[in-house]
């Protein structure tokens, strides 16, 4: 059975830098066959940690992504109404000959509602990914992202997938899965998830890395970038989230960042440097001259 | 191990972290799974089955820090008589609490609910079945002792639930003006807000989807369609036109009513732009806007910065008079539209100059008014108190006494303006009685007509109305 430290180096393995809890997170979501929702500002790897799992652990990745007004249609199945006015017509002869045995109009209507499960039969029935992680042959990983772009009743059609990894279709019942899916919801805190969802799911927050987590996430990804720049880089970055940005830039841009320091054979952090590369770390007018200030204000 | 647990939630639902009975059987399982192996590693599986919401994170770290603490040994056996005592103060406490609240305030059932919910909870979990790991916990501890300090945990509700007077006392004695948010406050106020959008949110669509409606356009549609031969792909819809309501929101930030003042702030902070275009305004003395200032700063930094006088000065006494004159003055000419207004305030004037032709201009600018006070309606005609005399202009004074009071006035006025979003509607359904004056009867010199009087007539001896006062009845004649 596979444990915390396990679960680590695999994720490091898979060039994702965890901390502990989110190794703990991802490890009792394993054992416990249990949805992780996960929580934190834009950019900080929700997203990643689901794609990271999916490689390493070698679970296909089942994405669905939400927006505002998805519905069932969207999420769990569909039935395919193109394909059975299709077959009913292509069928015409062999149902009139099937029904011209049957002598009245009440013989003929009992005779084809004993066949009607063939119109309703998972031949017909579209799978939509969260049906279609249920089903798929080995254990996958079905990744919610965003789920709170999504309305209120899509997060009611979760519950029950989430709860019992069963989805109901009224007219085949209810079809249970086959390998309960590793479920991850990601979200971004711009709505309140409900408590109901939020009661099925392990709880874990993803804030802005500690320094030498920071440290080591650009290490991994920019083994180039050398020791020095790389600490002092995320020192800085770490003092501009403090500057009440209306974006803070998050782990992401802080691997950007170090793309193009490369890029550039930056050998050292200088005010000119910063200024010239800006427009990577902030994303408003505003924000711009508040890192430029910052920048002279510790590298003068 | 799972009494462990079962204190643990407790502790921290006294806390204010809501925990359900599922969540803390997860919290035994994850631990029967993640062993316990560490520190670091059983608050990790606590933290991931326990809490559910990033604003709970600091309080479980609190009480987690303090309730294993390290020092203590020997968690595994514990002494039955010990957890009984143990048992028997939560309960206890409980009813010690309870009756405080009871004493406090007597109109008030809605506060035990939570807490008579717990020892029943702890019973439940109590008949869980012993697990293998009881023995292994060698590094967690519990400090049966320290337990005392909820006596002391904050109520973040309380404030709200109380009367003013009793509201008024309480921060007068140990507290500054405008308290910023305790951690626990913004999460309960957050919550009510946040179901109070859900609600609200249905009639936005429903606005939207009565924008989409609309009957043909049948010259505008073939006019749009003139290039296609006049056959109609493109349609044109009569539309009605809707836009965003505006509200216009005055808070009064004295003393008085600040705790209204607060959620008013925090709900405003939420709602701006996202729902309506609000423009805030706060006063006491002066008025200040404070729209700009509610977009860009948490609401905690807004609090403080209020509370430290940098907006207008908290040491005048409020004059709802020039506030009045001065909204009127420098505010009306710039507002769009016909906005809803609202007026957060007791009406204690302190004896200033009334001012009321200002709020009646006011008035007619105003597609709405509505007037919310935390004083019962039967001690406005005391002292200083202008609210009669203010009310005459509003369309509805109401009061306001708590958090769900003014959450469901507000929601209320949210579904005035999304029903009758056209502001003449609101004008259509205000119901004045109109007055019928009477007609001016002119005499013949175009003058009103005089009064008669015994002494003096005015009618010539053959009107009709001479007649009937002074003539002699037909049946009297000879």
């Amino acid at each position: 059975m596979i444990t915390e430290q396990q679960v680590k180096e695999l994720l490091r393995s898979g060039g994702y830098i965890a901390d502990e809890t989110i190794a703990t997170a991802v490890f009792l979501a394993l054992r416990m066959e249990k949805p992780i929702l996960i929580e934190g500002p834009p950019g900080v790897g929700k997203t990643g940690l689901a794609k990271t799992l999916s490689t390493v652990l070698d679970f296909p990745m089942v994405r669905l992504q939400c927006y505002e007004g998805i519905d069932e249609g969207k999420a769990l199945y569909d039935w395919e109404y193109g394909k059975q006015l299709l077959y009913t017509q292509l069928l015409r002869t062999q149902l009139d000959s099937y029904l011209s045995e049957s002598t009245d109009l009440r013989a003929a209507v009992e005779r084809l509602s004993a066949e009607e499960s063939l119109f309703f039969s998972q031949n017909f029935l579209v799978q939509r990914p969260i049906l279609r992680s249920f089903l798929s042959p080995k254990r996958s990983l079905l990744l919610i992202d965003e789920i709170d772009r999504s309305g209120d009743e899509f997060e009611a059609l979760l519950l029950e997938c989430l709860s019992d990894f069963q989805v109901s279709v009224p007219e085949l019942g209810v079809i249970a899965a086959q390998h309960k899916p590793l479920a991850i919801l990601t979200s971004n805190g711009t709505r309140m998830i409900s408590d109901a969802l939020r009661r099925r799911c392990l709880y874990l927050y993803i804030g802005y890395p500690e320094f030498d987590r920071e440290v080591a996430i650009v290490r991994t990804k920019f083994p180039e970038l050398c020791e020095g720049l790389s600490r002092q880089m995320v020192e800085f970055l770490r003092r501009v989230r403090e500057l009440n940005l209306r974006k803070p830039p998050s782990v992401s841009e802080t691997l950007d960042w170090a793309q193009v320091l490369s890029i550039l054979h930056t050998k050292q952090l200088t005010p000119a440097v910063v200024a010239n590369t800006v427009g990577v770390i902030a994303k408003h007018q505003a924000d711009l001259k508040q890192v430029t200030e910052l920048a002279v204000q510790m590298m003068g | 191990m799972e009494r462990i647990i079962t204190r643990f939630v407790t502790a921290l639902r006294e806390r204010g972290v809501r925990v359900s009975p599922g969540e803390s059987l997860d919290a035994v399982q994850a631990l029967a799974i993640g062993g316990l192996s560490g520190r670091s590693s059983v608050k990790a599986l606590l933290r991931l089955t326990l809490v559910k919401n990033v604003n709970d994170i600091p309080a479980f770290e609190e009480v987690f820090d303090w309730f294993f603490s390290s020092n203590q040994s020997n968690p595994g056996d514990l002494d039955p008589a010990e957890f009984l005592s143990a048992m028997i103060h939560i309960v206890e406490g409980e009813q010690l609490k309870a009756d405080e609240h009871r004493t406090r305030e007597k109109d008030d059932p809605l506060q035990i609910i939570d807490e008579d919910l717990t020892a029943e909870d702890l019973e439940n979990l109590l008949g869980l079945e012993e697990s293998d790991d009881d023995a292994a916990g060698a590094e967690i501890m519990v400090q049966l002792d320290g337990y005392r300090g909820k006596m002391n945990a904050p109520e973040p509700a309380d404030y709200y639930m109380q009367s003013p007077p009793t509201v008024a006392f309480h921060q007068g004695v140990n507290k500054s003006r405008v308290v910023p948010f305790t951690p626990e406050e913004l999460a309960d106020m957050q919550e009510v807000v946040s179901r109070m959008l859900v609600r609200i949110r249905k009639d936005v669509q429903r606005m939207k989807e009565m924008e989409n409606r609309g009957k043909l356009h049948v010259i505008k549609t073939i006019q749009k369609n003139y290039r296609h031969g006049m056959v109609p792909f493109l349609l044109s819809l009569r539309r009605k036109r809707k836009e965003k309501p505006r509200l216009v929101v005055l808070c009064d930030v004295s003393y008085s009513v600040s705790h209204a003042t607060r959620f008013m702030l925090l709900l405003l902070h939420t709602l701006q732009n996202r729902l309506m275009h609000v423009r805030s305004f706060i006063f006491n003395k002066e008025l200040a806007e404070i729209t700009p200032m509610l977009r860009n700063m948490p609401v905690n930094c807004l609090l403080e910065t209020i509370d430290k006088g940098d907006i207008i000065n908290l040491d005048d006494n409020s004059d709802y008079g020039a506030v009045f004159a001065s909204f009127k003055e420098r505010h009306l000419e710039n507002m769009r539209g016909k906005p809803a207004i609202i007026i957060i305030g007791d009406g204690r004037n302190n004896y200033n100059e009334a001012n009321d032709w200002a709020l009646e201009e006011i008035r007619e600018k105003a597609g709405y008014m509505l007037w919310l006070t935390p004083e019962e309606r039967d001690i406005w005609q005391r002292g200083d108190c202008l609210l009669d005399l203010y009310g005459s202009y509003c369309d509805r004074v109401e009061t306001a006494r708590d958090v769900d009071e003014l959450s469901r006035l507000v929601e209320d006025l949210f579904h005035t303006l999304f029903d009758h979003n056209d502001s003449r509607a609101w004008k259509r359904d205000r119901h004045e009685p109109r007055v019928e004056e009477p007609a001016k009867e002119l005499n013949y010199y175009n003058r009103p007509k005089a009064v008669d009087s015994p002494n003096c007539t005015q009618f010539s001896p053959s009107s009709k109305e001479w007649r009937d006062r002074y003539g002699t009845p037909y049946h009297k004649r000879r």
